[in-house]
């Protein structure tokens, strides 16, 4: 099992490499593609080319490697879910990506830069990383405010992404210590909007909203992968991210365990089957015929 | 208008993919992004500033204690007002005890406020040079405290003339112009200490306890012995900072200060801003 992920890692390296990142059509033979697609001076060394790239990322905490050779691209125009259970190193890979985190080895680049060298970073890519730390005090309105005044926008742009996220006027103006989970998710995908970014890294943006909710934040992300954007949408729930990305990236203890679109990685026995396999050596899932997410979830935590 | 017209060093314009080919993209989610906002420059200090600024004042913890500060600087002219001879430096100088206890206190809470809420996880996305935000959230307490110690001075003027018609006593007009100059500097340092050790700690309460503390600290230092005494005369900020309101300042006292600052000041300031540089922000 695991030379078969390495096996479609490597695969989908090169198809990623080949810049044909537009996943939802039926995916083009990779040996059509193989020289890789080398644009100019922006793309420095290596592979990969991706508006988000991973490059050999570890991470090591005391004895605990939290990322394992961590690498994987993500291409303009597609939704990719960085997708394992609790305690996987999702949310520290994309730490790292962000710059809040030092990579033990390895670099992460967004647009071809490291995030922290970028000038103004939050113009050109959007991030959520914990909808949960806010300020309880503050009222959505504000944090979006102190946002784009940051980032030298015009206060009608935070009308603007209230308005794309479905907040209303009078919850804005609300305290965030009174907001459910599933509005400080939009608050936050609204305050990742703001510059209009053209990447988007999103931690676990579903947890919290309803059935509605994750609707619209699929039509929402298609939408923004259409016009262009590279999305990274980490979850722990499979079903989730079945529905709004169009490639998976699977992660357990560190290790990428495999990646390609939503159907190559089912192969014929469904995205479940193949989730549960992969990672029930890695983890202390029961690793049959339960739901993973929430088996692997309460497994690890 | 295509994403790549759009951001003018885009990469999809780079890598050319069937997205990018169709100008017909480009959609209503980008809504009106103009203003000065300029993804190639870095984000000009000003900005950095005008946001910490507001943030002080932008929850209700913040902006009670700002309130309450200036409740207490004219509470406390009046106050004094009301017993001694009326003196405009004198009243004004009542104040110094507000400020010396809630300075420190808003300078503490502007450093720690990031941690506490994570809200780091936020700020420091959009600015990751983080040594320009601590520089951002260093300058309004220190402004706060020149402003505060000029609105004393203010407040006391009026409150003098008051006291000298209503009690009938020759009010006493004279303000040496250094013994405002070095009770400002000395309002200024204290903020400075709130801020060096809630940079240091990240931790509003320790850094609070510590602050309010030290002054009891050095009371008992001071009495324990001539190495305790040397101590307190060295290092004790809130006395090696007195001298600075007489206007005849030895070098002696001037090395005290020095000293004095460095240790509650620089040093702490350095080693928190080498922490911040360096720490996971989870």
């Amino acid at each position: 099992m695991d030379r078969t992920g390495q096996v479609l890692a490597t695969w989908v390296d090169l198809w990623t490499a080949a810049g044909i990142a537009e996943t939802r059509k039926a995916a083009p033979r990779v040996e059509t593609h193989r020289t890789p697609v080398r644009c100019g001076g922006a793309r420095p060394r290596g592979a990969l080319s991706g508006m988000i790239e991973f490059r050999h990322v570890s991470k090591i905490y005391g004895k605990v490697r939290a990322l394992d050779d961590v690498t994987f691209a993500v291409g303009p125009g597609s939704v990719t879910g960085f997708l394992g259970p609790n305690g996987a190193g999702k949310s520290t890979a994309l730490r790292v990506l962000v710059g809040l985190s030092r990579p033990s080895s390895g670099s992460a680049t967004v647009l071809g830069l490291p995030y922290a060298e970028m000038a103004c970073p939050g113009l050109r890519a959007g991030t959520l990383l914990d909808a949960g730390a806010r300020h309880p005090g503050r009222t959505g309105r504000e944090v979006l405010t102190l946002g784009a005044m940051t980032l030298g926008l015009p206060r009608t742009r935070v009308g603007e992404v209230l308005d794309l996220v479905g907040l209303t006027e009078r919850e804005s103006r609300r305290r965030i210590g009174g907001y459910s989970l599933g509005m400080r998710q939009r608050l936050g995908i609204a305050h990742a909007l703001l510059g209009d970014p053209e990447v988007l890294i999103l931690d676990e943006p579903a947890n919290g909203l309803d059935p509605q909710g994750i609707h619209w934040m699929r039509l929402l992300l298609r939408h923004l992968a259409d016009s262009g954007c590279a999305v990274l949408l980490s979850s722990h729930l499979l079903h989730e991210v079945e529905q709004v990305a169009d490639r998976i990236v699977m992660i357990g203890r560190g290790r990428v365990l495999a990646q390609g679109t939503v159907e190559e990685l089912s192969r014929g026995r469904g995205l479940e089957q193949t989730f549960l396999e992969l990672t029930a050596h890695t983890d202390r899932s029961p690793g049959t015929g339960t739901f993973p997410g929430v088996d692997a979830g309460r497994g690890a935590a | 208008m295509t994403r790549a017209g759009h951001h003018p060093h885009d990469i999809t314009r780079a890598t050319p993919s069937p997205v990018t080919e169709d100008d017909t993209l480009d959609a209503t989610v980008n809504g009106t992004v103009n203003g000065t906002a300029n993804a190639d420059r870095p984000i000009p200090f000003r900005r950095l500033l005008a946001v910490e600024a507001r943030k002080l004042v932008d929850t209700r913890s913040g902006m009670i204690i700002t309130l309450v500060m200036v409740g207490l600087v004219v509470a406390s002219v009046v106050a004094r007002g009301a017993v001694v001879r009326p003196k405009p430096q004198t009243l004004a100088g009542t104040a110094g005890i507000a400020l010396g206890t809630l300075l420190p206190v808003l300078a503490i809470l502007t450093m720690t406020g990031e941690w506490t809420h994570r809200t780091a996880l936020t700020t420091f996305v959009l600015e990751p040079r983080r040594h320009r935000v601590l520089a951002a959230k260093s300058v309004p307490p220190l402004v706060a405290a020149v402003a505060l110690s000029l609105f004393a001075m203010l407040v006391a003027v009026p409150v003098t003339a008051v006291v000298a018609e209503v009690g009938g006593i020759p009010a006493d007009w004279d303000v040496q112009p250094i013994w405002l100059l070095g009770w400002t500097g000395v309002n200024v340092l204290v903020a400075a200490q709130g801020l060096a050790l809630g940079a240091l700690l990240l931790n509003a309460p320790a850094a609070i306890v510590i602050s309010l503390t030290t002054p009891v600290l050095w009371a008992v230092v001071g009495r324990l012995g001539p190495v305790g005494a040397a101590l307190a005369e060295w290092l004790d900020l809130n006395t090696t900072c007195a001298p600075l309101t007489s206007g005849d300042m030895t070098w002696g006292e001037g090395a005290r200060l020095a000293t004095s600052a460095v240790f509650w000041i620089v040093i702490p300031m350095a080693a928190g801003l080498v922490r911040l540089l360096r720490k996971e922000v989870t």
